[in-house]
């Protein structure tokens, strides 16, 4: 009796350490890929959700690109942050099948990095080689939607 | 005596033929090996903090390499290894990271593709390089821009894991390939 008791416990005791554990896995996954900060002055989709970012997305305020681009409005930005998930889905690597560009532009030209990556990327105006005032930038340029959250500040 | 020539003929011939294929697979492992490592570990700098340390949770940075005015670092993130720029006056202020999920190098993958891109046509999405610069595996010496027609447009040279260079030529860039040092294309994005 005492020693099925003594099982029943070990039972118990492994199934918690095991929830506990996968709730910890489950948390910092949520960690990794959550949006940008809150603190931005310029989210989107918005400074807590994710986006899709496709040849027919626009935040119809006069981005370089009418169409497959968002942008923030005019103002001296000081960093650009993109986080992009594994939507639809990601290989070894860690790469998706769409590409964007994210960086800024002004009046005369847009700037900024290629990614097929999904994770975490920031920039600032001087790595582009810009400054002033200027949009921050996400424009897709190829392969299926990609799913962001950018926010900028 | 001629069925034992035979039969020793074949042996022999079947030695050479698993001591070939030995050699070959053990090439092609060492190839493998070199596209997944990166020898340069850099030097240690203090990460000054601001905003995208702050966001990107950046711990450590080792300093690649300075060419001209870009600091090259390798960023050790809580979830992820980084790679960053900033500017070479000011070691320790990272202006740009990007992160990945996933190993890199790898053979699958020995180049992570810094350069800034430009375009100056509204509604056009060729773009032209504005800057280049990026990380390569081991077993990677040259990097090459192709134009959309699959013709090289610039050629870039690696050197300690770095690649860089702000003379670049006019025109829109399509893709991006690794070289190893017999010129042999090892990859191609896209």
């Amino acid at each position: 009796m005492t020693t099925r008791a003594h099982a029943c416990i070990l039972i118990v005791v492994i199934r918690f350490v095991l929830f506990v554990i996968a709730s910890a896995c489950v948390a910092a996954v949520i960690a990794a890929v959550r949006p940008a900060s809150a603190a931005a002055g310029w989210c989107w989709p918005s400074c807590s959700t994710y986006g899709l970012l496709g040849a027919g997305t626009s935040t119809y305020n006069g981005c370089w690109y009418s169409s497959g681009e968002v942008c923030s409005g005019w103002s001296y930005w000081g960093t650009n942050g993109v986080v992009k998930t594994c939507y639809p889905g990601c290989d070894y690597y860690g790469n998706t099948r769409g590409t964007i560009l994210y960086g800024f532009e002004n009046r005369d030209r847009i700037r900024g990095r290629f990614t097929l990556l999904s994770n975490r990327f920031y920039i600032q105006p001087y790595e582009v080689g810009m400054g002033g005032y200027l949009r921050a930038q996400v424009a897709w340029y190829s392969g299926p939607a990609s799913q962001i959250n950018v926010a900028a500040g | 005596m001629t069925r034992r020539f035979v039969v020793a003929a074949v042996a022999l011939v079947a030695v050479a033929a698993a001591l070939a294929a030995i050699a070959a697979t053990q090439g092609g492992a060492s190839k493998r090996s070199s596209l997944a490592r990166l020898s340069n570990d850099g030097r240690t700098v203090t990460l000054q903090h601001g905003v995208i340390v702050r966001e990107a949770h950046l711990q450590r940075a080792s300093l690649l390499a300075v060419r001209g005015r870009l600091a090259v670092y390798r960023l050790e993130g809580r979830t992820s290894t980084c790679f960053g720029t900033g500017d070479s006056n000011d070691v320790g202020q990272v202006g740009s990271v990007q992160c990945a999920h996933g190993p890199f190098p790898t053979a699958g993958w020995p180049v992570l593709d810094l350069s800034i891109y430009e375009g100056a046509t509204h509604g056009l999405r060729e773009l032209s390089l504005y800057r280049v610069e990026g990380i390569a595996a081991d077993g990677v010496t040259a990097v090459e821009f192709l134009r959309p027609d699959g013709s090289v447009a610039l050629k870039v040279p690696v050197s300690g894991n770095v690649y860089s260079t702000t003379e670049v030529p006019s025109g829109a860039i399509a893709g991006v390939a690794a070289l190893d040092k017999a010129g042999k294309e090892l990859w191609r994005s896209p």
